[in-house]
């Protein structure tokens, strides 16, 4: 009886016949052999896969990134990236045994104290809100106790200050920022507790203009832009697929008339469409999601469908009927399978696409309720104030370049090392 | 019907839709299949000999179609049978080996995984153990070691996969194994094993094959009887021992002569004049007068009968018939 086993040499030949080897090698060899192969470089998957990754972590727990809540009005508004936010804060003297208002209440009895500010600085109300809201808590307490300081207005920060070193004033409410500079002249001050008791924020991406911490709304961004391009990107694949793997098997008329929906799909200008599903849907996160899923359904349609004409052909499913495979199961394990791989290099580009139409609509005020952290809308947020402050239509943007630019280099590369033959059509 | 004859097919037409017209792959052609034989379907390419093998299981789809034609299998006719029941028969009694070893198995399915989806297809009680245990044991009975059986297609000789292919139609025990020119991308020494490997199925199974080849060689090797098709009509049917030694139509005669023998020293090859031809437009009469040598005037005008020339050899020829005026069909 014939028994010729024949064993695979263990690295394919060096160069020249690698179309032919490409059949026979796994993945890794092929990530690895690729660019000796036909210059396709792992580095690209790699460096683009690894930032995919974080993008999904990122999206996954944006909680442990963010160090603000993205809806907060954490700081001031309109503060530069890397600028310090200028907080009103206590300055008493050293020797002083009360380092906030409360305690500055509770030792004065229900005195009056001086409380110095500059003219024209934002301070003074700062100290307004303040001191009624201790005021009106020792009301409630009802022991007769009340706060209510004399506050005195200077025309520099100088003379309040010297007030202060002088005794005449408890204490001054100044910005923390301008402290700092004078600082040295008057050595027998100190700077106390800011008014509200918190401490200095720092913003790495600056803040917009209603005073919400920017790389905190960045990274909550990540989640839905990951969201939106995931959900649509599979939704479009759930339903292009079949109809491509059917419209292919079956053929005749259901064929003709899904290929010219299809085709008609196509031929709409992507984001005009998405723009009339989401106006006629109004604007939520699953209608986003809809009206893109229904932008991408031929992508996958197309491609599926013209696998299945080509692998329909192949021997191998004549020979599958041949051992009495029935139609379903035609379809599903052979054809589905062999079509399956080029299906999934789409994917990846489809979601960056997805992710770019989700932004393009929010940016429109199409796609999501204004609440929501999102960078579409923190674009169309940051163009007002374009001349203003930059940095508010900047990072979002770099956001969205990055996240695309990973998918698609990482679809990219995927389908370079995979399908190289495809790369000259 | 004789219990000897496993598959007896009636005048059988299949027909290709094209946008020149209906072409006739096969042509009332009618053939018995008996038992335990190899039988051998010779002829030149596009003469309708694969359009014939596919038909035997209904395989046809798309352009082609069964017009007309009885497909009697062990006592059933199989033009009956709906359908959706025919997926139920292909595989569990007729089997096929096609052309090509390197691309009739799944790129991505396992040797294993066609084995075990065969049998479950089939009989879907048996368990994955059983049937993982009938598809060693069968693949090792074809000279592949089970340890092999989890590797894909791609890691696997043209004669192996060929020979998983005749695994897969023994699976099930089928009765008839349709082998479409099983050898023809097989290198000679490959070929001569998987033919020797043939012989011993048919031997060890009481297996039925029929042998669709271009290849005289192969069918004076393996066949017990031949068939010979020209232009999608059957022209001689004998064992192989009587065409091979006395071929009664001229285009059998011609077919042997263009055959290197090593026996007979006859200097330069015969080459048969003309071209096969077009069967959206065939000839009047017998189909092969215009390239006969011996042709005479009423091959032209009327088609001969397929019958009997001696004993058990049929071939379809005026010279060995009388013109009558009307054609009688015997079996073959």
């Amino acid at each position: 009886m014939a028994n010729q086993i024949e064993n695979l040499p263990n690295t394919p030949p060096e160069g020249a016949n690698w179309e032919s080897d490409l059949k026979k090698v796994g993945f890794v060899r092929r990530l690895l052999r690729a660019r000796h192969w036909y210059g396709a470089d792992w580095w690209f998957v790699l460096i683009s896969s690894i930032a995919v990754i974080g993008f999904i972590i990122v999206a996954i727990f944006p909680g442990l990134f963010a160090p603000y809540s993205p809806d907060a009005l954490v700081g001031p508004r309109f503060l530069a990236p890397g600028e310090e936010a200028a907080l009103s804060v206590l300055v008493v003297p050293s020797s002083a045994s009360y380092s906030n208002l409360k305690e500055l209440a509770a030792g004065e009895g229900s005195t009056r104290p001086r409380i110095g500010v500059v003219q024209g600085s934002s301070t003074a109300g700062d100290l307004n809100t303040q001191a009624q809201l201790i005021d009106q808590k020792l009301k409630e307490q009802g022991n007769g106790v009340r706060f209510r300081p004399v506050i005195a207005r200077y025309a520099s920060l100088d003379l309040a200050l010297q007030a202060v070193a002088d005794g005449t004033d408890s204490a001054a409410v100044v910005q923390s920022t301008e402290f700092v500079s004078v600082k040295a002249k008057f050595t027998t001050l100190r700077e106390a507790d800011s008014l509200t008791g918190e401490t200095a924020g720092s913003f790495a991406l600056g803040t917009n203009d209603i005073g919400q911490d920017l790389l905190s709304r960045l990274i909550w961004g990540t989640r839905i832009a990951l969201i939106i391009g995931f959900t649509s990107a599979i939704l479009s694949l759930f339903l292009g697929v079949p109809l491509g793997l059917l419209a292919g098997f079956l053929g005749g008329a259901f064929d003709r008339i899904l290929s010219l929906v299809m085709d008609s799909l196509y031929a709409f200008p992507g984001l005009i469409l998405a723009i009339a599903i989401a106006a006629v849907l109004g604007p939520s996160i699953l209608n986003i999601i809809i009206a893109i899923s229904v932008l991408y359904i031929p992508t996958y349609y197309r491609i599926v469908r013209g696998q299945t004409l080509s692998v329909k052909q192949e021997v191998y499913i004549e020979a599958a009927q041949s051992i009495g495979a029935r139609r379903p199961e035609i379809l599903g394990r052979y054809i589905l399978p062999n079509v399956i791989p080029s299906v999934f290099i789409i994917f990846s580009v489809n979601i960056a696409d997805a992710i770019l139409t989700g932004a393009g609509l929010s940016f429109l005020g199409l796609g999501l309720p204004p609440t929501i952290a999102d960078w579409g809308i923190d674009l169309a947020r940051g163009q007002r104030f374009i001349q203003t402050a930059p940095w508010m239509i900047t990072y979002p943007g770099i956001a969205i370049v990055l996240v695309v630019l990973s998918f698609t280099l990482m679809g990219e590369g995927l389908t370079e090392i995979f399908n190289p033959k495809l790369r000259d059509r | 019907m004789a219990d000897d004859i496993l598959y007896s097919v009636r005048n059988l037409t299949v027909d290709y839709k094209t946008r020149g017209g209906i072409v006739h792959a096969v042509d009332n052609v009618s053939l018995d299949i008996r038992r335990g034989e190899i039988l051998g379907l010779v002829g030149e390419s596009g003469c309708g000999k694969s359009t014939f093998g596919k038909a035997l299981m209904r395989l046809h789809d798309g352009p082609a179609s069964i017009p007309n034609g009885e497909l009697w299998f062990d006592g059933q006719d199989l033009m009956k049978v709906p359908m959706k029941d025919m997926p139920a028969i292909r595989g569990a009694d007729i089997g096929m080996v096609f052309q090509d070893p390197m691309t009739s198995l799944n790129p991505v399915q396992s040797i294993m995984e066609h084995l075990t989806e065969t049998i479950q297809t089939h009989e879907p009680k048996v368990s994955d153990a059983a049937a993982h245990a009938r598809a060693e044991d069968l693949v090792e009975r074809l000279g592949i070691r089970h340890e092999r059986l989890k590797e894909y297609p791609h890691q696997m000789s043209g004669g192996m996969r060929q020979r998983v292919m005749i695994s897969l139609a023994l699976a099930l025990r089928a009765k008839l194994v349709i082998a479409d020119e099983p050898t023809t991308s097989l290198d000679v020494i490959v070929e001569a094993k998987f033919l020797d490997l043939l012989k011993e199925l048919q031997e060890e199974f009481n297996l039925t094959i029929l042998l669709i080849t271009h290849n005289i060689g192969v069918v004076a090797e393996v066949c017990d009887r031949v068939a010979v098709m020209y232009a999608a009509k059957m022209v001689e049917v004998g064992s192989v021992e009587a065409v091979f030694a006395d071929p009664k139509h001229p285009y059998t005669q011609g077919l042997l002569r263009s055959v290197p023998n090593i026996k007979l020293d006859e200097g330069d090859l015969y080459k048969m004049g003309g071209e096969p031809p077009s069967l959206l437009h065939p000839p009047t009469g017998c189909r092969f007068h215009p390239r006969c040598p011996k042709a005479m005037d009423i091959c032209s005008r009327e088609e001969p009968a397929f019958e009997s020339v001696a004993g058990e050899q049929l071939a379809s020829c005026w010279l060995y018939q009388k013109a009558d005026g009307k054609q009688k069909v015997t079996n073959g």
